[in-house]
């Protein structure tokens, strides 16, 4: 298929621009939740320096995801502002392991986070996401192709971060370790909603916006497995989407309560000027 | 230079006690105490200082090639570098002069029979 090198010409072909508004949805809403959700651990890190480090993640993760709301704004899809904040939980096209809470408890009253959740969750979605990206960097909507190559740039820190964060407390044994691999399969039991293209899957592998999820998934397990070993872990194989398909709209009550809080200042006054 | 009896050291050195520690250059050493005073009496005869670190070449972490990719970013972050407050004065000075006139108004009003 030929390059599409505009919104003009996407918005021309009405089933490429819906299969790649689709995609466009499911990379923007996974960035901007999983960011808020980093983002709550501000001042509660384990570590105070791990405070700043995983803070600047954050900020960097929502600036990814302001460059692909960026490019649904561009295809008319709307102010990518509203686009952010204003969309209810049933349009929203997010995995549902990046919404979950981080533990028990709220920002503000007994926030009993767990890291182990936390580390496990941000380092497998960075490895799926650097996968894509380097995928989409061959994709036939040349912005999309353009906005993966800026976002990778940022995706070595990412990936060199949450890795040695993985393989310090896998090799630390006792509590530590115990954790990490509960969290392993907490985490497994969700990772299939973040792999699936979902319903309109076929449409998107079809006009070659990105590569089969099929392939997306064995290229992220051979990642992961070299990893898995180094800390003598066998990877689990089977993976799953408990509580949902968020590409189909599925989501959980945590998604509506973190949009209520990140919108909360927001919807104040939707048009002030910060 | 073979493993074993030498080593390369790495030297660092501060001109005053409130100057920062800078890295000067490397040596060859067999031990710390000799890559010490070796650091004195090669290199600093003429420069004042007021400490000098030396530390062992390996003992450093130094970055991968593939890691230094790590150290790239984009260009869409200048929310981490304010530059300082300075429209403030005239934000304020704009909302305090719509108060003087308010206050103004009222006073007309005030003296109204």
């Amino acid at each position: 298929m030929t390059k599409i090198i505009s919104p003009d010409e996407a918005n021309q072909n009405s089933s490429f621009k819906s299969a790649l508004t689709e995609l466009l949805y499911q990379l923007a809403d996974d960035d901007f939740i999983l960011a808020y959700r980093g983002s709550e651990w501000l001042g509660l890190a384990p570590h105070i320096e791990e405070d700043v480090a995983f803070s600047s993640i954050n900020q960097d993760t929502m600036g990814h995801a302001v460059i692909l709301y960026q490019l649904l704004e561009e295809l008319g899809e709307g102010d990518m502002d509203v686009l952010a904040h204003s969309r209810a939980p049933k349009e929203r096209r997010n995995a549902v392991l990046l919404e979950k809470v981080n533990g028990t408890g709220t920002y503000l009253q007994n926030p009993n986070y767990d890291w182990a959740f936390t580390v496990i969750r941000h380092y497998f979605y960075t490895a799926v996401k650097k996968i894509k990206m380097d995928s989409l960097k061959n994709s036939t909507y040349q912005p999309l192709a353009d906005a993966a190559a800026r976002v990778s740039i940022e995706l070595f820190y990412h990936m060199m971060h949450w890795r040695t964060w993985f393989q310090q407390l896998m090799l630390a044994g006792g509590e530590a370790r115990t954790r990490m691999e509960s969290a392993i399969s907490q985490v497994m039991d969700e990772m299939e909603g973040v792999l699936t293209l979902g319903p309109k899957g076929q449409e998107i592998i079809k006009f070659a916006l990105i590569e089969h999820d099929q392939t997306l998934k064995a290229r992220w397990q051979a990642v992961m497995i070299p990893v898995f070993t180094s800390v003598n872990f066998v990877m689990p194989e089977s993976m799953g989407m408990k509580s949902g398909n968020g590409r189909n709209g599925e989501h959980t009550a945590d998604l509506e309560s973190a949009l209520a809080i990140m919108n909360e200042v927001y919807i104040l006054d939707p048009a002030a000027n910060w | 230079m073979t493993k074993g009896f030498y080593e390369e050291y790495e030297v660092f050195s501060r001109r005053s006690d409130t100057a920062p520690m800078q890295y000067q250059f490397s040596l060859l050493a067999p031990n710390e105490e000799l890559a010490l005073i070796m650091a004195q009496e090669n290199f600093m005869r003429r420069e004042p200082a007021s400490d000098i670190w030396v530390i062992k070449r390996s003992h450093i972490r130094k970055m991968t090639l593939e890691e230094k990719e790590t150290l790239k970013r984009l260009d869409n972050k200048d929310y981490r570098n304010t530059k300082g407050y300075g429209y403030l004065k005239k934000k304020w000075r704009k909302y305090e002069q719509g108060m003087l006139d308010e206050k103004e108004i009222m006073s007309w009003g005030g003296n109204q029979p």
